[in-house]
C-alpha cells in the first residue's frame, strides 16, 4: 500500500519577538503513522504542533492537510484534535460531558453521542466512569479521558503534546503501550511531541529529531539510533561514545592516533568527522586481544548489565608539593584574638587580578576569638607587590591590631600542555597546617583552591576542563612534611555496557566490529 | 471577528474609564473654581486652597486621617502577619474558630460592625475619640492583612522554619530572616489594603469617634449638605498625594532594578541588600509628619495647652472667629457638629464630654430637667444686658441661669416670586404645600418637629399639643402633602438649592431664608398667619464639661458685638446681641433689605417648643413613616 | 516565644474582645427592654416583633434589597465585559488596566460620591450633556437612579477585579481544547469561559451586594433626605432617635440576612467549585 501524505509542512518559519524559533521547516507526514517530534525543550517541536493545531500562526510557509492549504483555517474547523500537555479537561464537566463536548458542538443526536462516548470509554478502559468528576480522577485516568475526548471526534490526525510528562515512570511506561495500541486500533495518524528519547523509540513509526528550530534527522527509530546523522542526534538518542576523528579514505577512519576499518564511505579524503560507538557495541577483552587499550575507571551496576568506564588515553596531569607546616597562628597580647595565614605562590601573569579578597583566600587568612570561636574580620592588609619575580611580605591585621606577617612568592609557573588532548593544566606548590587539612570538609575542592589548580582547552582558553585530584597521604593522619598532590584531567573514556563484571583498575582492551563504528559529518551547532 | 471583539472591549473599557475618572477630574477642576458654584466654572482661583489651609478643622481632619491610617496600617500589618503565621501553626480548632470570627468584619455589613464597636465602647465606658477610632481601624484592618498573608504562608514549604531552626536560628530569627522575606509580597499587599481601608473608612469612624475627632470622610459627610468647594480642594490634594505615592510605588522598583543591575558585578552575595528602606522611609516620613503636627499648632496665650470641645450645629459659625478665639486665648478649639438636637442629646447622654453646646429651646428645657447642664457663673456673664430683650428670659430658662442665646428666629415659607405670587402664599399659608399646582416644586425640611409644627399650625392646633388625635391629623396632613406635591425632603442643602432657585417653595428657618434671599433677589419669605415656631439656640455648659472657665470665655466671646456680626453675617441667622442685631437689620450692606432677618416678635399664634418626650417619640415614628412613603414614590 | 503558634495568642484575645464581643453586644441590646445600660435588664423580643409587624419597615428592607440587587446586576452586566477585556489583554497592559481600575478606590468614597452631586445636580455637567443631545432638563440628583449610579460607581471595581482574577487564573489550554474540539469563539465563551468564571462572579456579587444593602451615605448624599434605606433606618435609630434596642434588632436582622445570603452564595460556589485542590 502506497503511503499517502496527509500533512505537508512547507517552509514554515515562526518568530517570537524577533527570535526565530522555527527556521524553514519542511516535513511530510503520512497517513496512519505514529510520528514523534523529538527534541530538547525550546527546540520548536511544540511550536510546530501548535501551528498545526491552529493555535499559532506561522510567519511564513504553508501547511497542506489532506491536499488543502489550511494555514488560514481557524482551529475549530480543522479536522484534527489535540491532547494537551496538562490534559485541559473542563473541570466543570463530568467525564462523559468532557468526551461528548465535541459531538455536542456538532449537534449530533443524543443517542448517537451516548453510543460513541460509551465506545470511547471502553477503548480507554474507563467504562462506568461517565458521571465521575474529572478533577477526582488520577493522572493516568485524566490522560485517557483527554485522549478519548479528542478521538471521539474521529479526527484524521491526533496531536499529542507531551501527554505523558505529568505521569510517574511506571504509569508512563504503561501509557506508552496503551497509546500505541489505541493508535493501531483506530488507525489514524498520531503526531506526538516529546523530549523523552526512550518514549520516542518505543512508540514511533517515524521520529523527527529537532533542535534549535531545525529538523536534524527524520527516520525510523532503528535508523535514528544506529545511524545518527550528526553528533547532536547521536548524543540525544541513547547513550553513546562520540569521538572526533578523521576519515582517511572510504572504509578507513582514524581516531586517537589509530586507524580502524569501518563500513562508512562517501566522505572527502582526510575529512574531519565525528565517530559514534554505542556502549553496547563495545566489548571488554583481555589486554592484548582488543583494538584499544585502557584501564577500568568506574563500574556501576545497572541491573541487567554493568556500566563500565574505560580510560583509553590518560589525561593531562601536574604534580605539586604540599608543605605541611606547624600551627602558626599568632595570639594577641590580651589573648582575646588569634590570627593565622599561609605563605603562597602566585603566577606573575595572575598578578593583575590579585585583589585583597583573592589574597585573603589564597593565604587563607583568618582571625578568631579563641574563647567563643567567633570569627573576626580581617580589616587591614599591608603589602608591597611588584610585577616581578621574587618574594614579598604581606601583613594581615584586625581592627584591634592583632597582626601576622607572611610571604607571597611571585613565580613564573610553567603549565603542562597536552597537544593530543588539546588541553593544559597548571597548579602551584602551597603551604598548609595539619589542622587545616584535617578540618577540611571537602578536601578535594580545598586542595584545588589552595594549589590554584586550573585546566583549560588549548584552542580556547575560556573553556575550562574538569580537574581531578589525587594524593597518597591520609588526611586524618597527616604530619608536618612535604607531600605530592597530583591534578589531572579526564582523558579519553569509553562507556561500555557489558554483562561481565570487571574490577576497577584492571588493564583491559576494548574491541568492536567495523560495522559498530558509525561515522558522521561534523556539523556546526 | 476577533478584531471586532477587541473594538467592543476597548469601547466599553474606555467608557468605564471615563465613568471612573470623570468625577475625579470634576473634583480637581472645580477645586480651582473662583466661585462657589459646583456646576459652572467661572474662572481660575486658589481661593479654596487658601480656605482649607486656614481651616484648622480640615487640617486637623487631614492629619487625623493620615495619622490613624499610618498607625493602624503599621500595627495591623504587624499583628496580622505574626498572627497569620501563628494561626497557621495552631491546631485546627483554633484556626477554624478564629478564621470564622476573622471573617466577621468582612462578611458583615459595615454599619453592623460599626454599631457593635460603638456599643462596646459605650458599654465599657471607653471615652470615644482618637483612641477608639484607632482601635476600630486596627480591628477591621487585621482581617484583611491576615487574608492576604495567609495564602502566601500556605504556599510556603512547611519545613522552612524547621530548616532555619535546624541551622541554629531561634524561632524569632527563623521568623524574620526566613519566613517574613518569603511572604513579603503578601505583607505588602496586606499593608496596602489596610491603608486604603483606613483612609477610605467613613461608616465605622462615624460611629466610634467622639469629642469632635473627625477624619476626612466625616468632614466631607457633614459638609456635603451645603456647597463647599473646600471639599474639592482638599480632595484634590489627596488625589495628588495618592498619585505621587502610586507613581513612587510603581517606578521605584524599576529604578532600583536598574541600579541593581548596574552594580551587580561589584555586589557580593553576602552584601546587605538595601531593599527594606523604601517602605521604612515612607513610614518614617509619615510618622514625622504626625509628630510635627502638634508643634505646628502650638501658640501662646493664657489658656495655652488647653482644648475646648465645642458641639455646635453644622455651618453655624464663621471659622474666622474660631481662629480669632484661639489666637486670643491660646487654647485649641475642637469643633464637632450635629444635625439635630436629638443627635446632640444622644451623644451627650452617652457621656461624651463637651465644654460648650448649642441646643435649641425645648432641648435646653429637657437638659435642665435631666440635670445635664450646669448653672452659669453669673459673675462672668456681665454682658447679659447686651442681649436683645426679646430672646432673654424665655420660658425654657426664665432667668437665663443656664443659657445665653446665640441665634434666634422663626420658621416660614421661602418662595420664588417668579413662580408663586405673594397673595397666594399669604392666602394659603402652610397649606400651599398641599397644592397640586406645585407638584415637584417643593422642599420640606427633614425635621419631625418643624414638619409637625407646620401641619399642626395649618390645622389650627398648638404645636405643643398633647393630643395624639391631633398628631394623627397632622400626620395625615403631611401624608397628603407628600402625595400631592411630591416634595424633596432635605436638610441644609435646601439653602443653596433655594439660593439657586431650583424649586418654587421651601419650608425654611428664617436665618437660612435670609441667606438664600441675599444670594437670590427673586426669593421672598412669608410667615403664615396661622402662626409659626419662634425658636432660639443658646449656648450652655454641660455638667461633665472639663474646661468650664474657658467655656465661659467662649460664651462671652461669642456674645460680643464684633463676633456676633461676623457669625450672623456668615450664616444669615439673627443675632442675639442687641446692638449687632440693630445694626445688621438696618444696614443695607447687610440685611437691611431682607425681612426674613428680623423675626416676628409678639404674635400671639407663634409659639416656642416645649419638651415632651412622649410626643417627640410619636412624632419621630410618624415622621419616618412619612419619609418611607416619600421614598417609595 | 517557645512555639511559633504562640504568636497567634494576642490576636485570639483581640478577636474575642474587638470582633466577637461587639456582635454579642448587638444581640444583647436587641433583646433587652428600655434603658441604655446593662444594669437593669429585662429580656424581650418586642423589637423584632416591631420590625416584622410594621409593613413600613418591611417595605424599606425590601426596597434596600431591590436596589442592591439592581446595583449588583448592573455591576455584573457592565463589569463582566470590562474584566473580560482586561484578562484578554497583553500582560504588560493588563497590570496597567488593573491599576486604572484600582486607583479610584484609593480616593475616599465620600469624596467620589460628593463629586457626583455636582455632576448630577440641576445645572450640572450631566444635564448639560443631556440637553446638548436634545434630551432636555431631567431631574437626576435625588432620584433612585442617582442612588444606584452612586452604588455602581463605588462598588463596580470589586466586581471587575474578582471576575478578572478568576478569568486570568483560567488555563489558556482549556480555551484551546474547546476550539480544538470544534467550538467557535461564541460557543467556547458560553460553554467554557462563562461557567468557569462563575466563582469570580459569585464573590463579586458578595462584594457588591453586601455594601449596597447596608449603605446609608450614598442614598443620603445622592438620594436626598427623603431617600430612606435600611442603612438609614439603623443610622437614624442610633444617631437621632436613640432607640438602640430597636436599632440593634434591625442590625441583627440585617446581619442575619447577609450571613444567610453569603451562606447561599458560598453553597452555590462550592457546587460549582472548580479550583482543583486549592481551598
Amino acid at each position: 500500500m502506497e503511503n499517502k501524505k496527509i500533512i505537508q509542512f512547507r517552509n514554515i518559519v515562526k518568530e517570537f519577538d524577533g527570535q526565530v524559533v522555527l527556521k524553514s521547516i519542511d516535513l511530510d507526514i503520512n497517513e496512519n503513522e505514529f510520528v514523534t517530534l523529538l527534541g530538547p525543550s525550546g527546540c520548536g517541536k511544540t511550536t510546530l504542533l501548535r501551528i498545526l493545531g491552529g493555535f499559532l500562526d506561522a510567519n511564513e510557509g504553508e501547511i497542506i492537510f489532506d491536499g488543502e492549504e489550511i494555514s488560514k483555517v481557524p482551529p475549530h474547523k480543522r479536522e484534527l484534535n489535540t491532547v494537551f500537555q496538562k490534559y485541559a479537561l473542563f473541570p466543570h464537566m463530568s467525564v462523559g460531558e468532557n468526551i461528548a463536548f465535541g459531538l455536542k458542538i456538532k449537534k449530533m443526536n443524543d443517542g448517537v453521542i451516548e453510543q460513541k462516548v460509551m465506545k470511547m470509554l471502553k477503548l480507554i478502559g474507563l467504562e462506568g466512569y461517565e458521571n465521575k468528576d474529572v478533577t477526582k480522577l488520577s493522572g493516568g485516568q485524566q490522560q485517557r479521558v483527554a485522549i478519548a475526548r479528542a478521538l471521539v471526534n474521529e479526527p484524521k490526525v491526533l496531536l499529542l503534546d507531551e501527554p505523558l510528562g505529568a505521569l510517574d515512570l511506571k504509569l508512563r511506561k504503561e501509557m506508552q503501550y496503551e497509546l500505541k495500541r489505541i493508535q493501531k486500533e483506530v488507525g489514524i495518524t498520531f503526531i506526538y511531541v516529546t523530549h523523552d528519547q526512550e518514549e520516542a523509540l518505543t512508540m514511533s513509526d517515524k521520529i523527527v529529531v529537532m533542535n534549535k528550530g531545525e529538523i536534524y534527522q527524520v527516520g525510523t527509530p532503528v535508523e535514528i539510533y544506529n545511524e545518527p546523522e550528526n553528533r547532536f542526534v547521536a548524543s540525544f538518542i541513547g547513550e553513546s561514545n562520540i569521538v572526533p576523528g578523521i576519515m582517511l579514505e572510504d572504509y578507513k577512519v582514524k581516531f586517537d592516533d589509530k586507524t580502524f576499518d569501518c563500513v562508512d564511505f562517501g566522505f572527502k579524503e582526510n575529512e574531519a568527522v565525528d565517530i559514534v560507538i554505542r556502549p553496547e557495541d563495545l566489548d571488554i577483552v583481555e589486554r592484548g586481544k582488543g583494538k584499544i587499550s585502557g584501564q577500568v575507571e568506574d563500574v556501576f551496576f545497572k541491573g541487567v548489565y554493568y556500566d563500565v568506564t574505560v580510560e583509553t588515553v590518560e589525561g593531562t596531569s601536574v604534580t605539586v608539593d604540599m608543605e605541611v607546616v606547624k600551627e602558626h597562628e599568632i595570639t594577641s597580647a590580651d589573648g582575646k584574638e588569634k590570627i593565622s595565614a599561609n605563605d603562597f605562590y602566585v603566577d606573575i601573569e595572575d598578578m593583575a587580578s590579585l585583589d585583597e579578597k583573592e589574597i585573603i583566600a589564597r593565604a587563607d587568612a583568618q582571625a578568631w576569638n579563641p574563647e567563643t570561636d567567633d570569627y573576626i574580620a580581617i580589616s587591614k592588609i599591608e603589602y608591597d607587590l611588584k610585577e616581578e619575580l621574587g618574594s614579598y611580605s604581606i601583613k594581615f591585621s584586625t581592627n584591634s591590631g592583632t597582626a601576622i606577617e607572611r610571604k607571597i612568592y611571585v613565580i613564573d609557573q610553567p603549565y603542562v600542555r597536552n597537544e593530543k588532548a588539546n588541553e593544559a593544566v597548571s597548579a602551584f606548590n602551597f603551604y598548609k597546617t595539619v589542622e587545616e587539612i584535617s578540618e577540611s570538609v571537602a578536601l578535594d575542592t580545598d586542595l584545588k583552591t589552595w594549589a590554584n589548580a586550573q585546566g583549560w582547552k588549548l584552542n580556547n582558553e575560556e573553556e575550562s576542563v574538569d580537574i581531578y585530584v589525587s594524593y597518597d597521604f591520609d588526611p586524618e593522619e597527616v604530619k608536618e612534611g612535604k607531600y605530592k598532590v597530583t591534578f589531572s584531567t579526564e582523558g579519553r573514556e569509553f562507556k561500555v555496557n557489558t554483562t561481565d563484571f570487571v574490577e576497577v583498575g584492571t588493564e583491559v582492551d576494548l574491541t568492536f566490529f567495523p560495522e559498530d563504528i558509525h561515522v558522521m559529518k561534523k556539523r556546526v551547532f | 471577528m476577533k478584531k471586532d471583539k477587541r473594538i467592543f472591549g476597548k469601547f466599553i473599557f474606555s467608557s468605564a474609564m471615563i465613568f471612573f475618572y470623570l468625577p475625579i477630574l470634576y473634583v480637581v477642576i472645580f477645586s480651582f473654581n473662583s466661585s462657589k458654584s459646583l456646576t459652572s466654572f467661572s474662572g481660575f482661583s486658589l481661593e479654596w486652597y487658601k480656605r482649607i489651609s486656614e481651616s484648622s478643622e480640615m487640617m486637623v481632619a487631614l492629619y487625623t486621617t493620615i495619622a490613624v491610617a499610618v498607625i493602624a496600617t503599621i500595627v495591623s500589618t504587624f499583628i496580622g502577619t505574626i498572627s497569620a503565621i501563628g494561626l497557621f501553626k495552631s491546631n485546627k480548632l483554633i484556626k477554624r474558630l478564629i478564621g470564622q470570627i476573622n471573617d466577621l468584619p468582612i462578611m458583615n455589613p459595615e454599619i453592623v460592625t460599626a454599631i457593635g464597636l460603638m456599643l462596646l465602647f459605650i458599654t465599657f465606658k471607653v471615652e470615644r475619640g482618637l483612641l477608639t477610632m484607632l482601635l476600630a481601624h486596627i480591628s477591621f484592618c487585621i482581617p484583611y492583612v491576615i487574608l492576604s498573608v495567609m495564602p502566601k504562608i500556605k504556599s510556603l514549604d512547611e519545613n522552612l522554619a524547621e530548616a532555619a531552626m535546624d541551622l541554629g536560628a531561634t524561632p524569632w530569627q527563623a521568623l524574620y530572616k526566613v519566613i517574613v522575606p518569603q511572604i513579603k509580597p503578601g505583607i505588602i499587599a496586606g499593608a496596602l489594603i489596610a491603608f486604603t481601608m483606613s483612609v477610605d473608612d467613613f461608616v465605622i469612624s462615624y460611629f466610634v469617634s467622639g469629642r469632635g475627632v473627625k477624619n476626612l470622610s466625616m468632614v466631607v459627610y457633614t459638609m456635603s449638605k451645603r456647597i463647599n468647594p473646600s471639599i474639592n480642594a482638599i480632595s484634590t490634594l489627596i488625589i495628588v498625594a495618592i498619585t505621587i505615592v502610586l507613581i513612587v510605588i510603581n517606578v521605584a522598583p524599576v529604578i532600583r532594578r536598574k541600579i541593581d543591575s548596574s552594580n551587580a558585578k561589584e555586589k557580593h552575595f553576602l552584601a546587605k541588600k538595601s531593599k527594606a528602606p523604601t517602605i521604612m522611609v515612607v513610614a518614617g516620613a509619615l510618622l514625622l509628619f504626625i509628630f510635627s503636627f502638634n508643634f505646628f499648632f502650638a501658640s501662646g496665650g493664657k489658656y495655652e495647652g488647653k482644648t475646648l470641645h465645642v458641639y455646635n450645629w453644622g455651618e453655624y459659625t464663621d471659622p474666622e472667629t474660631i481662629a480669632e478665639f484661639e489666637r486670643e486665648t491660646g487654647a485649641k478649639v475642637v469643633l464637632d457638629n450635629f444635625d439635630s438636637n436629638e443627635q446632640m442629646y444622644i451623644k451627650l447622654a452617652n457621656g461624651e464630654s463637651y465644654d460648650v453646646i448649642f441646643p435649641s429651646d425645648y432641648m435646653i428645657e429637657r437638659l435642665i430637667q435631666e440635670d445635664m447642664i450646669q448653672k452659669l457663673d453669673k459673675s462672668k456673664l456681665d454682658f447679659l444686658d447686651d442681649i436683645y430683650p426679646g430672646v432673654r428670659n424665655l420660658d425654657y430658662d426664665p432667668n437665663n441661669e443656664y443659657s445665653v442665646p446665640y441665634f434666634w428666629g422663626t420658621v416660614g415659607i421661602l418662595y420664588d416670586t417668579e413662580k408663586v405670587s405673594e397673595e397666594e402664599v399669604a392666602e394659603q399659608g402652610f397649606d400651599i404645600f398641599r397644592n397640586p399646582k406645585y407638584k415637584g416644586e417643593t422642599y420640606l425640611y427633614d425635621s419631625e418637629r418643624d414638619s409637625f409644627m407646620m401641619a399642626l399650625k395649618a390645622l389650627g392646633y398648638s404645636m405643643n399639643t398633647q393630643s395624639e388625635e391631633e398628631l394623627n391629623e397632622a400626620y395625615n396632613w403631611l401624608l397628603d402633602a407628600v402625595e400631592t406635591t411630591e416634595p424633596e425632603i432635605v436638610t441644609d442643602e435646601i439653602i443653596d438649592n433655594m439660593a439657586q432657585g431650583r424649586k418654587a417653595l421651601a419650608i425654611m428657618y428664617s436665618g437660612d431664608a435670609a441667606f438664600a434671599m441675599s444670594e437670590n433677589e427673586s426669593m421672598a419669605f412669608h410667615l403664615p398667619n396661622s402662626g409659626t415656631n419662634l425658636w432660639s439656640d443658646a449656648m450652655v455648659i454641660p455638667k461633665n464639661a472639663k474646661e468650664v472657665e474657658l467655656a465661659h470665655e467662649f460664651i462671652r466671646f461669642n456674645s460680643s458685638y464684633e463676633t456676633t456680626i461676623k457669625n450672623s453675617n456668615f450664616v444669615g441667622y439673627t443675632a442675639s446681641n442687641e446692638e449687632a442685631f440693630d445694626f445688621l437689620r438696618t444696614d443695607k450692606e447687610y440685611f437691611g433689605e431682607i425681612d426674613a432677618y428680623t423675626p416676628r416678635v409678639g404674635y400671639e399664634k407663634d409659639e416656642i417648643f416645649h419638651y415632651d418626650e412622649e410626643m417627640r417619640k410619636i412624632m419621630a415614628n410618624l415622621w419616618s413613616k412619612v419619609k418611607i412613603l416619600a421614598t417609595s414614590k | 516565644m517557645k512555639k511559633i503558634s504562640h504568636l497567634a495568642v494576642p490576636y485570639v484575645v483581640w478577636t474575642i474582645l474587638l470582633l466577637a464581643l461587639p456582635m454579642v453586644l448587638i444581640v444583647f441590646y436587641s433583646v433587652v427592654g428600655e434603658g441604655n445600660t446593662i444594669l437593669d435588664v429585662s429580656f424581650t423580643i418586642d423589637n423584632y416583633k416591631k420590625f416584622f409587624t410594621d409593613k413600613d419597615f418591611l417595605i424599606v428592607l425590601w426596597r434596600s434589597v431591590k436596589i442592591a440587587l439592581e446595583t449588583t446586576v448592573i455591576c455584573i452586566l457592565v463589569g463582566y465585559p470590562i474584566a473580560y477585556f482586561i484578562s484578554r489583554s497583553e500582560e504588560k497592559y493588563r497590570n496597567l488596566f488593573i491599576l486604572l481600575v484600582t486607583i479610584p478606590m484609593w480616593i475616599n468614597m465620600l469624596v467620589r460620591t460628593y463629586a457626583w452631586i455636582g455632576i448630577l445636580s440641576e445645572n450640572g455637567v450631566a444635564n448639560k450633556i443631556l440637553s446638548f443631545i436634545g434630551l432636555g432638563d431631567v431631574q437626576l440628583i435625588h432620584t433612585q437612579g442617582a442612588v444606584i449610579l452612586g452604588m455602581v460607581y463605588n462598588f463596580i471595581p470589586f466586581m471587575i477585579l474578582q471576575i478578572n482574577s478568576s478569568l486570568s487564573k483560567m488555563d489558556n489550554s482549556l480555551l484551546e481544547a474547546s476550539q480544538d474540539l470544534g467550538a467557535d469563539g461564541k460557543t467556547t465563551f458560553m460553554k467554557i469561559v462563562l461557567p468557569l468564571s462563575l466563582p469570580g462572579v459569585v464573590s463579586g456579587i458578595a462584594l457588591v451586594f453586601l455594601p449596597s444593602v447596608s449603605s446609608f451615605f450614598i442614598p443620603k448624599m445622592l438620594g436626598g433626605g427623603q431617600f430612606f434605606l435600611i442603612g438609614n433606618v439603623i443610622e437614624n435609630q442610633f444617631i437621632t432617635v436613640g432607640e438602640w434596642s430597636f436599632g440593634s434588632a434591625i442590625s441583627v436582622i440585617m446581619a442575619a440576612l447577609m450571613m444567610l445570603s453569603m451562606y447561599v452564595v458560598r453553597a452555590i460556589e462550592k457546587k460549582n467549585k472548580v479550583d482543583r485542590g486549592d481551598d
